[in-house]
């Protein structure tokens, strides 16, 4: 009897030690992967961000550099009406230049959660999406299929202090490619507010990135916000100069 | 004569009233006092109504040209949900379908939403009011409230802005205002406009946070072209109001919300009608003084007669007669004291209708901060002096219930003893 323990650990041993190879990534590790890849040191392109609401539908493109976490400038080229509007953030502030009236106005925290170009993300979704590696604790809760992709399900709490407005995220992101395939956001009564979804892999520069992200709110039937990428190259050399006000007036 | 009883009741209906009259007016001074506690209730009591209703009249007209007017055409759920998608489509069709309808006098177009209002350094919340300058000074006499600079001309480009919003921006005519907002369908809404003028509006709040534009300047702000947030229409007084939201509802069809100024400040008059109650409950007092003042000189008058109630009863008078005969004195001296009253407070009223009188010092201080001129105002309308009237009638037939009980009971042998 005693023999038979023996001979069934003894069995299993490679299974257990086959598993550990597998999993020596950490949450968090996972986070930042996902996270480097989609941003790269530096990035600039073009986008289409789709405003979709029960009667209406509206388009703009704009033009985005960005420069680590920190940095980040977006100029609007279409439609007529918005474009030469120019969007600047260092570090957790915000420029908005509008030619029209020739006025830069930084926008103050308590504008920072009315939406972004009347879509359904925020001011704040813009600047503080950097910060879900520093400011939550991640934890690997599992693994599920989303659109054919298996994922790790990964949920991210934030730290006590953390200025964050989420109370929880879940990331669902590909074990191969390591791209977030979906999330959800969670208000502080844990209770979703927003879905993002996230489709359509390309080729980009020198990586294969999903293309096409669309946020659709909770409580909002028939709202949806879609951020198409049509062209994005990585890594390439910008100065932080180029991340000024006075920049913002000149930029195209 | 007691075989023709439609005769003999006629006759003795007539001489009753004769007698009551002649009782009456044996004892002078007692009728006058009576008659004149009733005459200075009346003469109070229409006063005060007459402030009250004055007052309301005057806010009602204040809020209808000021604000509302009296009947607004919107997008179906704009008046629930009031925001910049909410917006109905003009349309000449449109305009012309109203205009047509009797009795409409102004059709007036509106485009309405919040901005952030800056000079220089400052900046304000306001309320972007685009207008058709001509329309609006028919509904609201706005022209009349211009302080500085000119008004707005149709199709002119600038704006006019509160007296107050201006002290706080710190804007003189000729200076440029800049609007930022969110336009329709989610567009920015921003733009620099020159001040043509600075108006002084009644209501702390709205002379605060008004700039008023040019309806087209105001639709292109917004990229809200030819859209509106309101149709303001204008009739010649409110009893024309709901046959013409009929009429309009009729004719522009299910897209559209159709409603009057009652709805639109339902409860603004809510306060004005919990406000008419208090002062019901006033005049209910008043007149209870009165009722028993009336009523202790109807026991005095009683006791003093009982003996000339005896002799009338001896020589036969039935008994229902005689009480009759009581109640119609009651009932004279409360129509006396009503009468008189009336028609003494009508020529002061009258004056003070056309000639409103003037609030000094800090109550007028205190009405000119609410929003309204400081003038208390008298209404004429010939309800408040009937209803006083019916009230005092009814009264005196209660008082009147009194002589009635007591002489049901009167013995003739005690009554002539007395």
């Amino acid at each position: 009897m005693k023999n038979i323990g023996i001979i069934i650990s003894l069995l299993l041993l490679p299974v257990f030690t086959l598993n550990l190879a597998a999993q020596t990534l950490t949450a968090t590790e996972i986070i930042q992967k996902a996270d480097n890849k989609s941003r790269g040191k530096s990035s600039q392109g073009t986008m289409t961000l789709t405003i979709v609401r029960p009667d209406w539908k509206r388009s703009l493109t704009f033009t985005s550099w960005t420069k680590g976490r920190d940095y980040s400038m977006i100029y609007i080229s279409a439609p007529a009406k918005e474009k030469g509007q120019v969007f600047l953030k260092r570090g957790k502030e915000m420029w908005n230049w509008m030619p029209s009236i020739e006025r830069l106005i930084k926008i103050p925290p308590s504008m920072m959660m009315q939406s972004w170009m009347g879509s359904d993300f925020t001011n704040d979704d813009l600047v503080k999406e950097s910060s879900i590696i520093h400011d939550y604790t991640h934890k690997l809760i599992g693994e599920e299929m989303v659109r054919d992709q298996l994922c790790y399900k990964i949920e991210l709490i934030p730290l006590p202090d953390a200025p964050v407005v989420w109370g929880k995220i879940l990331t669902w992101v590909s074990k191969s490619g390591f791209d977030m395939w979906k999330a959800v956001y969670y208000d502080e009564e844990q209770q979703p507010v927003n879905t993002m979804n996230a489709y359509n892999l390309k080729q980009m520069g020198d990586r294969t990135i999903l293309t096409t992200m669309e946020i659709i709110p909770a409580n909002k039937k028939g709202n949806k916000t879609i951020m198409q990428v049509n062209s994005l190259v990585f890594d390439q050399p910008i100065s932080d100069s180029f991340f000024s006000q006075q920049n913002m007036k000149k930029v195209r | 004569m007691s075989n023709r009883p439609d005769i003999y009741c006629k006759t003795f209906m007539t001489d009753l009233l004769k007698l009551a009259w002649r009782n009456l007016w044996r004892n002078k001074r007692r009728t006058l006092i009576t008659t004149a506690s009733v005459f200075f209730g009346v003469v109070f009591a229409t006063f005060v109504s007459s402030m009250q209703e004055g007052s309301y009249a005057q806010y009602i007209q204040a809020i209808v040209s000021f604000y509302s007017g009296y009947i607004q055409v919107h997008q179906k759920g704009y008046w629930e949900d009031k925001t910049i998608n909410n917006l109905l489509a003009d349309s000449p069709e449109l305009d012309s379908t109203i205009s047509r309808i009797s009795h409409v006098t102004v059709v007036s177009p509106r485009l309405e939403n919040f901005a952030l209002a800056s000079s220089v350094d400052l900046t304000k919340g306001a309320l972007v009011s685009g207008i058709s300058p001509d329309k609006e000074d028919r509904i609201s006499r706005l022209s009349r409230k211009i302080i500085r600079g000119k008004y707005l001309k149709d199709g002119e480009s600038g704006v006019m802005i509160g007296s107050e919003l201006a002290r706080y921006l710190k804007l003189r005519v000729g200076d440029t205002l800049v609007l930022i907002s969110q336009g329709y369908h989610g567009t920015s809404a921003a733009g620099k406009y020159p001040v043509r003028g600075i108006v002084h509006l009644a209501s702390p709040e709205l002379d605060r946070s008004l700039v008023y534009m040019n309806i087209k300047e105001c639709q292109v702000l917004f990229s809200a072209e030819n859209r509106l947030t309101s149709l303001v229409i204008m009739v010649p007084e409110d009893s024309y109001v709901t046959d013409v939201q009929e009429e309009i509802k009729t004719r522009i069809g299910g897209a559209f919300e159709v409603i009057n100024w009652k709805e639109m400040n339902s409860l603004l008059l809510k306060q004005i009608e919990s406000d008419r109650a208090g002062g019901w409950i006033e005049k209910g007092i008043l007149y209870m003084i009165i009722g028993f003042g009336m009523l202790g000189t109807i026991m005095m008058m009683m006791a003093e007669r009982r003996k000339e109630f005896g002799v009338m009863m001896a020589v036969g008078t039935q008994k229902s007669r005689l009480a009759l005969m009581v109640v119609m004195e009651t009932v004279f001296i409360g129509l006396l004291g009503t009468v008189a009253g009336i028609l003494g407070s009508l020529p002061a009223i009258a004056y003070f209708v056309k000639h409103p009188i003037p609030f000094t010092g800090q109550g007028g201080e205190m009405l000119k901060q609410m929003g309204f001129e400081p003038y208390m105002w008298f209404s004429i309308e010939p309800d408040l002096f009937f209803k006083q009237a019916l009230i005092i009638f009814l009264f005196t037939l209660i008082i009147g219930l009194y002589p009635v009980y007591l002489i049901s009971r009167l013995k003739i042998v005690n009554a002539l003893k007395g």
